[in-house]
């Protein structure tokens, strides 16, 4: 059982992470607090993927020191940390970025127009906007 | 790998990422993403992931705060929930 | 008060994608697993290959720059589209600023 806690904790919590990240986006009504679990989400996601690469019994960083100019030497495999997961996700990590700036760029956009950001609010004056004959009558 | 320093951290990550999205103030919200941040970066560095851990404290940390800080300036900083 | 109910959707919604991840971490091989299937298949080649192909000792950069370029190519153009997104998203146009000065 201990083993067993030992071999996945890490993945629990990466559930974790994941489900505030997604909570944050499908129940907070604010857009910023959206972006805030969008953010999270992803990170959850890079965390994941990263710890793939993971290897336990002394295995370091990849970087192979002493290997350069011309010693062509036999490295061995179990004493470096899988490499591929880290350059996928360091592009996950600039292209995340650059997402959250459009996102932003898109909220000032929004709070510009209807000077809220709340979602609540904003679909209320959508509302009001469509159909401004129907609220007239109404009062 | 150390597992206690591990442990520490990742209690340390949740609990940024539940005050990030409770935190009525947007301000506050945005700095507590950034220590998320930073502590993620703390995480990948003793993960061994050194390239990725240097991108995320310049990039997710850095940019990322600075994006945000600019975005609140410019609209409300108030939140209802 | 009236989303209220939303927000327990988006709650039970949460609670079981989570519940599905979980019960699906079962099949996941242990943490740091040497012999864990993405440490075994591909990445031994990179790791032996990238001082002879390369002449790299950094093998995260070796694979960012020169293995996948294209792929850091595409990552340029993302950066590129998201940077012209912004700025045409947050110009004002000419007729609506003369209206605010007015």
């Amino acid at each position: 059982m201990l083993e067993y806690v030992i071999a996945k904790y890490n993945y629990w919590v990466y559930v974790i992470l994941m489900m505030i990240g997604l909570y944050a986006m499908m129940g907070k009504r604010n857009l910023v607090k959206k972006l805030i679990g969008m953010n999270i989400f992803q990170t959850s996601i890079i965390l994941f993927y990263v710890s793939i690469g993971v290897k336990k019994g002394g295995a370091t960083v990849p970087i192979l020191e002493g290997h350069g100019h011309g010693g062509h030497q036999a490295v061995d495999v179990a004493t470096i940390l899988n490499p591929l997961p880290h350059v996928l996700m360091l592009t996950a990590i600039v292209v995340s970025i650059a997402t959250t700036g459009v996102a932003l760029a898109a909220l000032i956009l929004i709070y510009r127009r209807y000077g809220t950001l709340e979602e609540d609010e904003i679909i209320a004056a959508r509302r009001a906007a469509a159909a401004p004959k129907a609220k007239d009558q109404a009062s | 790998m150390i597992w206690q320093l591990d442990i520490v951290l990742l209690v340390f990550i949740v609990i940024c990422a539940v005050a990030a999205i409770t935190v009525r103030d947007l301000l506050s919200a945005v700095i507590i993403l950034g220590a998320y941040s930073f502590f993620m970066c703390l995480l990948w560095t003793e993960m061994g992931a050194v390239d990725v851990a240097f991108t995320e404290a310049s990039v997710g940390a850095g940019i990322g705060t600075v994006l945000f800080i600019a975005a609140i300036a410019r609209t409300a900083r108030r939140s209802k929930d | 008060m009236k989303i209220m109910p939303l927000k327990m959707v988006a709650f039970a919604a949460v609670v079981l994608t989570g519940a599905l991840l979980l019960y699906g971490v079962e099949d996941m091989p242990a943490w740091g697993d040497p012999q864990s299937p993405a440490n075994t298949h591909v990445s031994p080649r990179y790791i032996e290959n990238a001082i002879p192909d390369t002449a790299t000792p950094n093998i995260v950069t070796a694979v960012l720059a020169d293995y996948r370029g294209y792929d850091t190519l595409g990552e340029t153009t993302v950066i590129f589209t998201a940077g012209i997104a912004c700025l045409y998203i947050l110009r004002r146009p000419r007729n609506q600023r003369r209206k605010e000065r007015d």
